[in-house]
């Protein structure tokens, strides 16, 4: 009927936001906050997914949504009660429908093969003692009573019609009602057989007759007795109706009095909203991400070049040009900000999933954390999000694993039993600060000495000397782990190197302060986003290089009596500091001069590097290494400045 | 054919009616994905014929019908609802609905019910 796979992405990407108001609102239900607020948003979530699943024809994912609806329907109506054991169930049905997306986001169809049991659980909890609570019922109208028809009737068109539903509708009653609505705009019925009671409640098969006095004539009769699904069969014409018909109650001649004045007057809600949003258009599209990607390479490029243009008019002084050039180059500065804006996503894109994990791990793990979140309207470029969203997932699951104390240990050191597990974010200066702090046991650095030694990591006589700082520091050593026991949740052979290195590769860092019995906070600062960024440019042996400025701390002039050889390596004494100095010779040739340093910092430590001359500061789009230059170690990429050269832009990270 | 007005809180549904619609050589005039703003839309563009979720965050499809009946008791609103839905698309009917389709949709039901009510 439409084309499918046009459709899938849309669906997959509506389906997931609704999946996910399940799944917080579940675990806000849990934690007893706005239970009807979360009760309403999961059914009109459930509702929704049904909906959507059943237009592409995922019927397991319909039934599957069709349960839960059901049921979230009863809890609505005050007929069941959200337990712990629904909950484990309900989210048990959202981990499925996850898997399901994710197996239709592969183009595949999902089976009923898992969903099948939950559905059947669903339904033995809508059906099991069903209490005292019948069928909710909105219907307020009363039984009718006859009424002696009016005298009106007399002398005017009475008709017989009789009509029938197509059998294959989904809801005849609704249908009927619908038709008698119509008939009444346009006469006045007399009776139905059955009673228009029975027929609203869809009580009747095949044909019914109704008695109408109208003055329309027959064909706007026949047109009104047409409609969808309704065909009419016969129209009889009859003066004056044989025997005297119970004339149909008020609340269908005129609507109900309730209904009216509800309808006349909006419920303030509609109003003020209304008024609100008198102008309001809609104002949010969806664009692909690739689309998007794509636009902000053109940008790049728009960039690249108005930095050409500028050299060439500097060149050849064209007063005019330069001048033209400025505005392009202010209208490429502002598009260029605006792309930036607009690939910003709030980080509740990846927090929202977190609640999920602290009660996970909690619950495996017998404990009580309470996991606040602030921030989460703090905006971060969407490729960064996609990269830190598996380290933040290790360092909250190993913050609830490893930090948090059991109940009993909390209480045993004067603790409150329930741990306090606070993720924040926030806007610093040009950086995004993500701080992960429990209350839990804190981080012994005597332990560290041990295992660090255990390890082979340090030398027993390095251990027995190390700073606090350093001995946190083996945490990011790969295959060091202080748990005593690999447990399933946190051991997964990820350790914290690996999320080191992860937000390494974003350009952000990560820092951990910890006390014993206080509590552990991990901090990462990460750049707002990673295309472009501030460079100092400087030349080694004829050649550029790009140094990112978040890592330059000075520029210093060399005497050459202060540099000293210490082994293979050099080092220099600058102010009372000796640096480890780098020459790049690898990668650039040795330089001409050499006598300008450039001290560089990452994670609080120094070095330096010796250039011939410093350009300057400039703006630069750094593009990956393309796949067949593979990575190149202390490359993070390249950037083409204005007049086309290709220029590396160092990776201070791997040289300290 | 009738300048028509989408109301549904799901950009995929709106996709999915949008382009029934369009078959059916209607015009789209516009789209809504509250019943807050399907009343300032409605007020804005007076469309023929407005289709209308039921199931919407902040203000529902129900709510939303009768603050467009109350502004303009003529307008000719259908329901979109789906099975289970049978008590809620009674009572938009008594507040006025003057249709219903039910998701998932088929394309030519669709068509008929439009066609239908805005020829009533």
């Amino acid at each position: 009927m439409f084309d499918e796979e046009g459709y899938r992405k849309l669906f997959v990407e509506e389906s997931r936001e609704n999946h996910e108001n399940i799944v917080n609102n579940l675990l806000a239900l849990e934690s007893g906050e706005d239970q009807q607020t979360a009760i309403d948003e999961i059914f009109r979530s459930a509702h929704t997914l049904k909906g959507m699943s059943a237009s592409m024809g995922f019927d397991a994912m319909e039934h599957l949504c069709h349960s839960m609806e059901d049921v979230f329907s009863l809890i609505r109506n005050g007929q069941r009660e959200v337990t712990a054991s629904l909950t484990d169930l309900l989210l048990t049905c959202t981990d499925t429908i996850e898997g399901m997306l994710d197996a239709i986001e592969a183009g595949g169809t999902p089976s009923d093969e898992q969903s099948g049991s939950l559905v059947q659980e669903l339904r033995a909890f809508t059906e099991e003692e069903s209490p005292d609570g019948p069928e909710v019922s909105y219907d307020a109208v009363p039984t009718k009573t006859p009424v002696e028809p009016a005298g009106e009737a007399d002398g005017r068109p009475v008709y017989t019609l009789t009509v029938a539903v197509d059998p294959s509708s989904s809801m005849k009653d609704i249908r009927a009602m619908l038709l008698l609505q119509n008939l009444q705009e346009i006469g006045t019925i007399l009776s139905t057989t059955p009673s228009q009671e029975l027929l609203e409640d869809g009580k009747f098969d095949g044909p019914f007759e109704v008695l109408i006095e109208s003055e329309a004539g027959e064909d706007a009769l026949r047109t009104v007795a047409s409609g969808t699904e309704i065909s009419l069969l016969a129209l009889s014409f009859s003066q004056a109706p044989l025997t005297v018909p119970p004339k149909v109650d008020e609340q269908v001649q005129t609507p109900e009095p309730a209904l009216e004045s509800q309808a006349a007057v909006p419920s303030p809600q509609v109003q003020r909203a209304a008024k609100n949003e008198k102008s309001r258009e809609i104002k949010n599209i969806r664009v692909d991400i690739e689309r998007l990607d794509r636009m902000m390479n053109l940008v790049e490029d728009l960039v690249i070049n108005r930095g050409r243009l500028e050299l060439i008019a500097k060149k050849h002084g064209i007063k005019e040009f330069e001048e033209a050039l400025s505005m392009v180059g202010r209208s490429v500065s502002d598009l260029q900000n605006l792309m930036m804006g607009i690939r910003m996503m709030p980080l509740d894109r990846i927090f929202n999933r977190l609640p999920r994990v602290v009660r996970d791990v909690a619950n495996h793990d017998g404990k009580e954390v309470e996991f606040f979140i602030e921030g989460g309207e703090t905006e971060l470029d969407r490729s960064m999000m996609d990269g830190l969203s598996d380290p933040l997932l290790h360092i909250i699951r190993n913050a609830v694993n490893h930090g948090i104390e059991t109940p009993e240990v909390r209480q045993a050191s004067g603790k409150p039993a329930k741990g306090s597990l606070r993720l924040t974010a926030r806007r610093d200066k040009d950086n995004v600060v993500i701080d992960i702090e429990d209350d839990g046991a804190g981080i012994d650095p005597e332990k560290l000495r041990k295992k660090g030694v255990e390890k082979g990591l340090m030398t027993p006589e390095a251990a027995a000397i190390a700073t606090k700082d350093e001995l946190i520091g083996l945490l990011f050593e790969p295959g060091f782990s202080t748990a005593d026991a690999i447990t399933d949740i946190s051991g997964r052979g990820v350790g914290l190197d690996v999320v080191k290195k992860t937000i390494a590769s974003l350009k952000g860092t990560i820092k951990v302060e910890s006390k014993v019995g206080t509590g552990t906070k991990f901090e990462l600062v990460l750049p707002p986003t990673m295309a472009i960024i501030d460079v100092m440019m400087v030349h080694i042996n004829g050649m550029r290089c790009a140094i990112p400025i978040s890592n330059v701390v000075e520029v210093a002039q060399t005497r050459l009596e202060a540099i000293h050889r210490i082994g293979n390596s050099e080092a220099i004494l600058l102010r009372d500091q000796t640096l480890p100095m780098h020459r790049l010779e690898d990668m650039f040739g040795r330089a001409q001069k050499g006598d300008t340093l450039v001290v560089l910092q990452n994670n609080g430590r120094k070095c330096c590097i010796a250039v011939d001359t410093v350009d300057g500061q400039q703006e630069v789009v750094v593009k990956p290494l393309s796949r067949i230059a593979g990575s190149c170690r202390g490359i993070s990429g390249i950037t083409i400045p204005g007049d086309g050269d290709v220029v590396p832009v160092l990776d201070v990270n791997t040289m300290i | 054919m009738g300048r028509i007005l989408i109301v549904d809180d799901t950009m995929f549904m709106r996709t999915l009616l949008k382009n029934i619609l369009f078959s059916g050589g209607h015009d789209i005039v516009g789209e809504a994905a509250d019943g807050a703003e399907a009343v300032a839309r409605y007020r804005e563009l007076k469309p023929d014929l407005v289709t209308m979720d039921v199931v919407m965050p902040k203000v529902n499809g129900i709510e939303a019908l009768k603050a467009i009946k109350a502004a303009d008791p003529s307008a000719k609103v259908i329901m979109c609802t789906a099975v289970g839905q049978e008590q809620m698309v009674k009572l938009a009917v008594k507040s006025g609905a003057r249709g219903y389709i039910v998701k998932p949709f088929q394309a030519p039901k669709v068509l008929e019910e439009i066609k239908n009510v805005l020829s009533a």
